[in-house]
């Protein structure tokens, strides 16, 4: 089999409710890069990757050049060499790897289509096809942040992300962690994330006036060293996101004692095969894990879920629905969200159709 | 004083010899450049070059500096040229990383402020005088003979520092080739044997433990780790180049006692702003420094040099100087130049070098007014 063709679309995902990060980073309409891999076979392979603006070093125009930078190496190459393909890669154009990662899900798609499997059987094989859900709750005011995460209690879900430091106030941070523990209850895992946005000052002092509750931190910080610092200051168990993006900075993680959780996205690593590597090292370390990507639709959505449902439940904190906080989707048939938990689509591949309809005219066809 | 436009040029410059990178990695005959000209509400306008070496050798490439601009460029419209580390600030908030579109922004706003203050980026940047420095060869791996034929003719043009590329999967050959080479060093030149992440630290420890040189080793490993594992266990210091990426790398690096010197690359780091603090921190810990850009024209090479020409004789090596393998010179006869293996920057105000509209061509792009 050999690649032929590959065609980029840039899709503008708008989300239901505009997502408020520290720092002034926002999520409302961005840029999902889609990639179609055609082969001479006829199968085609869908990949995607979705950068949030400003939030991590990774950009919806970056991608385009550097798959074209790569397509040399792509066109004529067999896309069943998954693995083997990614180390041409490698060493044609170092880094980049959130344009890796959408190649990544397109060849996993294909090699899976190939084979009439679905890409969790590549990965290890089925260990669950229903799998946890978090909800991640936009940094508002706080009584609204509690509100809506007793919505999505009462609609099941039982992990939340409380998104902390939007407008800088320590005040209000600590608010927003106490009404939404209180509107959960007992029970439910309820995490604190700053994205990189607070100093440790800051972040231990919130911590700190939430000592007597129940929550674990996400990435306070810019770098593991301040994290580790804000951690042993607070007690508070912690989760690291900006800073886990190799096996190096996990095993620097670990050895922190701060890789109690740890999110895996996909264009953070480099796709499928790259967060296969980190998910088996994090069983190694113990970490819980968040199995996701950045942001995005249908098709990288349900590629991170394969690698969640292949992965050991004791170790699996939770996926993402993705999908469901964005329009457009690109298949109406995917799963959505049922009592806080996802289960994966049917098929061969990723299992995700894409409606051409809603992916616009692509912006260029390598071939 | 406000930036108002930034004008884009793509230009292909052709290696005078096709390079090839250790490791197997490819072979490529040309360099992408990008230049640009900022231009501001008060009439100065400035010039930079942003030139990765290819894109097998760091994580930066050609497309990706125009692609980069695109996003980078309309966020520093209406800012103060003149303050550095809110231009950088804003651009790293516009976008994490990808510091190789940076540094042609970082560059041409230094050679704005240079001119608006009628100093030239040596004074900005600290020097007292317009120091000639030492530029290094390039030796190019091969047989002891081969490579000893290469200095000798070397230093016939006047190169008194040497670069010498070894590092395969023959580890009795790079034995040789040290021994050879550092035992026929004529008086009053030195080396250092750049191995550009070719050995694992097993075959490091190996083959300069078994050398009695103690030249400089550079690179001996692909990560900082593993750089700090060799660095701990042979006689040699340690130069590091390609694994370090912003600040944060080299204060991780003299935490780790992983090296003696690191080489200072504009474009690797983001910029002459980045650089300059890398620099001086380098100052304070005591390293020795190669100061030189990633790639280009002798446009960044002669920001390189101007930060090579005010640090302290005692934490500078050497430079090298790309515009030197070009069959192309996009800036003909300016800036710093090799002369009898000596660079000095110039003194006119700001960079020095400036961009020529009719070589450069059509603009591919154009932000702001």
């Amino acid at each position: 089999m050999k690649i032929t063709a590959i065609s980029i679309y840039d899709v503008p995902l708008t989300s239901h409710v505009t997502y408020n990060m520290a720092d002034g980073k926002t999520c409302d309409t961005v840029s999902s890069i889609v990639l179609k891999i055609e082969t001479d076979k006829g199968l085609v392979g869908w990949g995607e990757v979705c950068p949030i603006p400003h939030y991590l070093p990774a950009y919806a125009y970056g991608v385009r050049p550097a798959v074209e930078e790569m397509s040399p190496i792509l066109l004529g190459a067999n896309p069943l060499e998954t693995e083997a393909l990614m180390l041409k890669l490698d060493a044609h154009l170092q880094g980049h790897v959130y344009a890796k990662s959408a190649i990544s899900i397109a060849l996993y798609d294909l090699l899976g289509k190939a084979s009439g499997l679905p890409v969790y059987q590549l990965l290890g094989g089925l260990v669950q096809s229903s799998m946890p859900l978090y909800h991640s709750i936009t940094c508002v005011d706080p009584e609204d942040m509690a509100e809506m995460a007793k919505e999505a209690y009462a609609k099941g879900m039982r992990q939340f992300q409380v998104k902390l430091g939007a407008d800088s106030n320590n005040e209000a941070d600590i608010a927003r962690l106490r009404l939404v523990r209180e509107a959960v209850g007992a029970g439910p895992l309820v995490y604190g994330d700053w994205n990189c946005g607070a100093t440790s000052l800051n972040a231990i002092r919130v911590g700190r006036a939430v000592k007597d509750l129940d929550l674990m931190l996400e990435q306070p910080c810019a770098t593991l060293e301040e994290c580790a610092a804000v951690k042993n200051a607070t007690g508070h168990p912690m989760k690291i996101d900006e800073n886990a993006h190799d096996t190096a900075s996990l095993l620097k993680a670990y050895e922190l004692g701060v890789l109690d959780a740890v999110a895996l996205k996909l264009s953070k690593f480099g796709g499928i095969g790259a967060c296969r590597r980190a998910r088996d090292v994090c069983l190694h370390l113990g970490a819980m894990m968040c199995i996701e990507d950045t942001w995005g639709s249908d098709i990288t959505t349900f590629a991170a879920i394969h690698l969640g449902a292949s992965t050991k439940t004791s170790n699996l904190l939770n996926v993402c629905d993705l999908a469901g906080y964005v329009s457009p989707r690109y298949d109406e048939a995917a799963p959505t969200r049922a009592d806080g938990r996802i289960t994966l689509p049917n098929g061969a591949g990723i299992g995700v159709t894409p409606n051409e309809n809603t992916l616009g005219q692509p912006l260029t066809i390598i071939n | 004083m406000k930036i108002t436009r930034i004008t884009v040029w793509q230009r292909t410059m052709p290696l005078t010899e096709p390079y090839w990178l250790s490791g197997g990695r490819l072979k490529f005959e040309e360099l992408d450049s990008t230049f640009i000209r900022i231009d501001t509400d008060e009439g100065i306008s400035g010039w930079g070059e942003a030139c990765p070496w290819g894109h097998t050798y760091l994580p930066a490439h050609g497309p990706g500096v125009r692609a980069g601009l695109e996003t980078i460029a309309p966020s520093v419209i209406g800012l103060d040229p003149r303050g550095f580390e809110s231009v950088n600030a804003v651009m790293d908030m516009t976008l994490p990383g990808h510091p190789y579109v940076k540094s042609a922004i970082d560059m041409a706003c230094w050679d704005i402020a240079g001119k608006a203050a009628g100093m030239p980026l040596w004074m900005m940047m600290g020097g007292q005088d317009a120091t000639p420095v030492h530029v290094n060869s390039s030796i190019s791996t091969g047989t002891p003979d081969e490579m000893l034929a290469l200095i000798r003719k070397a230093s016939a043009e006047g190169y008194r520092v040497h670069s010498a590329k070894i590092g395969g999967a023959d580890t009795k050959a790079d034995i040789e080739r040290i021994e050879a080479i550092s035992s026929a060093l004529p008086d009053g030149e030195s080396v250092t044997f750049d191995v550009n992440r070719a050995w694992t630290p097993g075959v490091a420890v190996s083959v300069l433990n078994s050398v009695s040189a103690r030249d400089w080793v550079e690179q001996p490993c692909e990560t900082l780790d593993q750089c700090a594992h060799v660095a701990a266990r042979v006689q040699n210091p340690i130069m590091l180049d390609e694994c370090m990426h912003n600040f944060d790398d080299h204060l991780s690096a003299w935490q780790m006692k992983a090296c003696e010197g690191v080489k200072v690359k504009p474009n690797r780091v983001g910029g002459l702003t980045r650089a300059k603090q890398i620099r001086d921190f380098g100052v304070s810990v005591g390293w020795q420094m190669h100061i030189e850009d990633l790639g280009g024209s002798a446009l960044a090479d002669t920001a390189a040099i101007h930060l090579a020409a005010s640090t302290p004789d005692a934490n500078r090596l050497a430079s090298w100087l790309c515009h030197y393998h070009l069959a192309d010179d996009p800036v003909p006869g300016q800036g710093a130049r090799n002369i009898n293996g000596l660079a000095t920057p110039p003194s006119t105000p700001g960079l020095g070098v400036q961009g020529d509209e009719n070589i450069l061509g059509e603009a591919v792009a154009i932000y702001g007014g």
